[in-house]
């Protein structure tokens, strides 16, 4: 390169030396034997040195990168699994807050159900009673105006026959008195 | 109880026939024992401790004079006297048996609504006495309730044939009928 700027000026000549044209793309053979011998050394050095250095900084780089994905696949899946997992929770708070409004709504019905039965039942009780207090209540007055009824009519024929009873009737109840014990005796 | 009943009985009857009027203290102490159980006012007044001792007697001794010997009031009043107004007519009971059990006869308690006569009385103790196969003595009491017929009480025994009697069990069938 710096020799063909080098020679600049020449191919300003190139009409002049037009008999040099081939020599003036072909370097000359110690510089081209130079700039190989050049060439060679830095080759080497940087296929000795360097490539290594490259070589293992990428093969670091590749194994950082591919260590990452790693990484990053497991957190996906990892959240994959906690979203599954929270998915999955999600639902059963939601069957479980279901059945405890199902249960609750059930027993509602059951406890609801259960005071209109004791409440009818209740009802059924009070009436029942009431129409027994009252049958007995009526057969209760009904007995004590029969026997009341009894008394005042028994009290009365006593008044009656005691004051029919003169000397007479009384000595025919002792005389037959007589008689019945005496048959008693035979 | 019992045993001071025997007891006022047995002095009574001792001393009724020491005296010699046995037959006579029987009969009348019988005949006011049954007076006083047969009203109810009588019974309370001899009854109620609240009644002093004195009034009592006063009552009682004015009832019995001049219906009775000297001998049965003086008797009555003793037994008032001590206090035993109440046990007047189980005394007169008792009395009245121990002295028939001596001649070997039974006392039939006789109550009906008017006295009877002497002939009446004697066809009772025969009728009776038949019946129960026992010689009977008949003291008769006379009680207004029994309204009509007789009340024969001999012991245990009670033949029932008044007209009380008889409308109790009419009351009980009407009663009964009532239930029915």
């Amino acid at each position: 390169m710096l020799s063909l700027l080098a020679q600049l000026p020449s191919l300003a000549q190139e009409t002049v030396e037009e008999a040099d044209g081939a020599k003036l793309i072909i370097p000359d053979i110690e510089e081209l034997v130079a700039g190989i011998i050049a060439f060679l050394i830095v080759f080497v050095v940087i296929w000795v040195w360097v490539r290594p250095h490259i070589s293992r900084m990428i093969a670091h780089r590749q194994e950082t990168i591919s260590g990452r994905l790693t990484e990053a696949e497991q957190a996906k899946a990892e959240a994959a699994k906690l979203l599954e997992g929270y998915r999955k929770q999600l639902g059963d708070a939601r069957k479980e807050a279901g059945d405890i409004v199902e249960e609750a709504r059930r027993s509602a019905e059951s406890v609801r159900s259960e005071l209109v039965e004791r409440a009818r039942r209740e009802a059924g009780e009070i009436t029942r009673r009431a129409r027994e207090e009252a049958t007995a209540e009526k057969d209760r007055a009904g007995a004590e105006v029969r026997d009341q009824v009894a008394s005042l009519s028994l009290e009365l024929a006593q008044k009656v026959v005691a004051e029919a009873l003169d000397e007479h009737a009384q000595q025919d109840l002792v005389d037959r008195f007589i008689e019945e014990v005496t048959e008693m005796g035979e | 109880m019992t045993a001071r009943i025997d007891g006022y009985a047995a002095a009574v009857l001792a001393l009724a026939r020491a005296e010699g009027l046995l037959g006579v203290v029987v009969d009348e102490l019988y005949a006011i024992g049954h007076a006083f159980e047969g009203s109810a006012e009588l019974r309370r007044t001899l009854s109620d401790i609240r009644v002093p001792l004195e009034r009592k007697r006063g009552v009682i001794g004015e009832l019995v004079s001049g219906k009775a010997s000297a001998l049965t009031a003086a008797l009555v009043d003793l037994i008032v006297a001590t206090g035993r107004a109440t046990d007047l007519s189980a005394i007169a009971d008792r009395l009245a048996e121990s002295a028939a059990a001596e001649e070997n006869r039974v006392v039939a308690e006789v109550r009906c609504a008017q006295s009877l006569d002497s002939a009446t009385v004697a066809r009772l103790e025969e009728s009776l006495g038949r019946a129960t196969g026992k010689d009977i003595e008949v003291k008769t009491v006379v009680d207004p309730s029994v309204i009509g017929g007789i009340v024969a009480r001999v012991g245990d025994v009670v033949i029932d044939g008044s007209l009380r009697h008889r409308f109790g069990q009419l009351r009980d069938s009407l009663a009964g009928g009532a239930d029915g």
